[in-house]
């Protein structure tokens, strides 16, 4: 309570004084996380790196890359790209409508729709592919009401192909989606629109020039975390599609579980942190230019 | 008040920080416990550790083996679900955490390859000698316990007549309807099947013709709605009519039979494979092991074991104890011997990687 008795002019004096002492403390602080990172994570990184160079008998060898990024196995990461990309759309698309709805409810809405969004999140994956089956498959759900009215083209192929592992994997990230858009959306200043509004801006142009502009650094956020996440992802790909659709991380665990080479699974697992990476660089990069033009618009 | 606050902040993000921290070893100790226990020697032999692969058949064991075996020896069994790739790494550490692997003889074969396992002393197994157990299922470095198989399941209902073997499973023109065969990720994948029904004979299928083999899944596959990759999948398939015929591991579609769905094996060119006990390299309580080896192979517990989970016993005598009804779900009933084979394990310990490799050049294209 000291704090606040002391007169307005003195607390200016300090502030700067202060601001260096606090950022020494703040260092101090991270140090124990720091460690516990640098133990925990990058130590084992560094470990995966020197598996995936090292020789069957030892020594430096760049034949586990060769390897990964040739033949079937470049097949496989590309399809693993593929999928991660189509899934990025298509969970930004449905999450974008589902989080601007979210985002007009009522508090108590929101908060049941945000429920019904997450809540399969803590089934486990296997259980809820297994109901995707009682959805998707030809005697499912959908493919039964496509059939008794006649659809054309029904019963679809919704399972075992590339259609169904990009609806299981859409299905997964969609909460992640969701939340972050949502957190975006709630960010937007409401009276920026009316005055677009005022001026007699169409809502098309409201949306386009105003709002995207706006979310667009959530939008992107979003995008890119389900595409990182679907790199590395296994389960879904694996139940929901065909032989077609072996993703990098199927094939890391068949190797590290079958048939005991580390060093080519490491060589993979090196290649999916170079792409999240490059992920998230091109995210900053993006950043960078936004804010690189802001400062240019605002200095002018 | 605010250095204050920095104060309290500082607290709580240590304590959080070392709040993790001793999650973490506290994690560590939690799974060194194993390997204490496993390696703790003097005072605790009354205890064991065996690994696994969990679910229905480690209650099947629990209730036919371990708990007799404890009430008999006093010897406890505290099971792990690691899978070998765990414990082959374990080896590599020379730390061991379990004492007996309970897995799959092609398991022990690259096991034993890769000398992460113990010779077996068949002298100190007095339930070997003079059993008349089969000489493929006592390796070197392991000793074989029960047999299961994949094989065939079909449902009654969609088909006009059986299916008698592969090669009817590969005739599209007279068995319409989608398949579902099992995917290397699974397990090897079922190349024996694919020669079968291009008439190969069943003492002539090893070693494979794999350029054979894969004509002949060419064949087949525009017929395979999926390649299925977890064990519980096949008969889920089969269950939602989202196939007609399938492969599967033995005992699969028990469920659904009993649930009286119109569904039933097909015994004929049934894949053996026998699962076994290996000691891991460096396991110190090798005589727990050694006692709980010798039990497993009684006939009587054979037999217990068999009658709740339809995996058939490789000691002779144990089938004798066994009803008819239970028999002819077993792989190793006098019938289904005849008409099935035995993976050939070192054929595909060799091959594991070249067959994983163009399976998927194959799946690829």
């Amino acid at each position: 309570m000291a704090g606040t008795a002391v007169a307005p002019a003195k607390v200016r004096v300090k502030t700067s004084e202060k601001r260096g002492h606090r950022s020494r403390i703040a260092l101090v602080n991270a140090v124990p996380v720091t460690v516990f990172l640098l133990v925990l994570f990058v130590y084992p990184i560094i470990g995966v790196l020197s598996l995936s160079l090292e020789g069957d008998s030892g020594g430096f060898t760049l034949h586990w890359y060769t390897d990964a990024l040739s033949g079937v196995n470049l097949s496989v990461l590309l399809s693993t790209l593929r999928i991660s990309a189509e899934t990025a759309l298509l969970s930004l698309l449905v999450g974008f409508g589902l989080a601007h709805a979210i985002a007009r409810m009522r508090p108590v809405f929101a908060a049941l729709a945000m429920l019904i969004v997450v809540v399969p999140h803590f089934i486990s994956a296997l259980v809820r592919t297994y109901g995707w089956i009682i959805m998707l498959g030809e005697h499912g759900l959908i493919n039964s009401l496509a059939t008794s009215v006649h659809a054309p083209g029904a019963p679809y192929s919704l399972l075992y192909n590339e259609t169904g592992v990009v609806i299981g994997t859409t299905s997964v990230m969609l909460p992640y989606t969701v939340l972050v858009l949502q957190g975006a959306m709630r960010g937007v200043d409401g009276r920026l629109l009316a005055a677009a509004a005022g001026f007699g801006a169409s809502r098309l142009t409201i949306f386009r020039r105003i709002y995207l502009p706006l979310v667009a650094p959530g939008i992107g956020t979003a995008g890119l975390l389900s595409f990182i996440l679907c790199l590395g992802y296994y389960i879904t790909p694996a139940l929901m599609g065909g032989d077609k659709q072996t993703v990098v991380a199927a094939l890391i665990d068949q190797q590290v579980m079958k048939q005991d080479q580390w060093n080519s699974a490491a060589a993979f697992g090196v290649i999916l942190l170079l792409l999240t990476f490059a992920g998230l660089g091109v995210l900053g990069l993006a950043k960078l230019r936004r804010t690189r033009a802001h400062a240019r618009r605002s200095g002018s | 008040m605010e250095d204050n606050r920095i104060g309290r902040r500082t607290v709580l993000r240590t304590a959080g920080a070392l709040a993790a921290a001793t999650a973490v070893t506290g994690c560590g100790t939690l799974m060194g416990s194993g390997g204490s226990r496993g390696s703790s020697g003097g005072g605790g032999k009354n205890k064991i550790v065996v690994s696994n692969t969990g679910g229905a058949y480690n209650d099947a064991l629990t209730k036919a083996l371990y708990e007799p075996f404890a009430k008999e020896t006093g010897i406890t069994v505290t099971t792990v679900n690691y899978q070998s790739a765990q414990i082959i790494a374990q080896v590599r550490q020379g730390r061991p955490q379990v004492d007996l692997m309970d897995n799959t003889l092609l398991i022990f074969q690259k096991m034993a390859r890769l000398d992460c396992l113990e010779a077996v002393d068949y002298d100190r197994l007095k339930s070997v000698k003079g059993a008349g157990i089969a000489e493929h299922q006592l390796p070197e470095h392991a000793v074989g316990k029960n047999v299961w198989a994949s094989l065939m399941a079909y449902r009654t209902d969609s088909l006009k007549r059986a299916p008698k073997g592969w090669a009817d499973f590969w005739n599209t023109h007279s068995f319409a309807g989608q398949r579902s065969l099992q995917s290397a990720e699974a397990d090897n994948p079922e190349l024996e099947f694919a020669l079968l029904a291009d008439g190969v004979p069943l003492d002539k299928l090893y070693p494979l013709d794999l350029d054979r083999a894969f004509a002949s899944m060419s064949r087949i596959r525009g017929e395979v709605k999926k390649f299925w990759n977890t064990g519980a999948l096949p008969a889920v398939l089969l269950g939602r009519k989202e196939v007609v015929m399938t492969s599967l591991w033995s005992g699969r579609a028990d469920e659904l039979i009993k649930q009286g769905q119109p569904v039933a094996y097909q015994w004929n060119g049934a894949r053996r494979l026998t699962n076994g006990w290996g000691i891991p390299k460096g396991a110190d309580n090798t005589d727990a092991a050694y006692k709980l080896i010798d039990f497993s192979l009684r006939p009587e517990v054979q037999a217990a074991f068999a009658k709740l989970f339809p995996q058939g016993p490789v000691v002779p005598a144990a089938t004798k104890l066994l009803s008819d009804d239970v028999l002819a779900t077993l792989p190793t009933s006098p019938q289904n011997l005849k008409t099935g084979f035995d993976t050939d394990v070192a054929w595909w310990d060799k091959n594991v990687e070249a067959v994983a490799k163009r399976w998927r050049e194959w799946a690829d294209a």
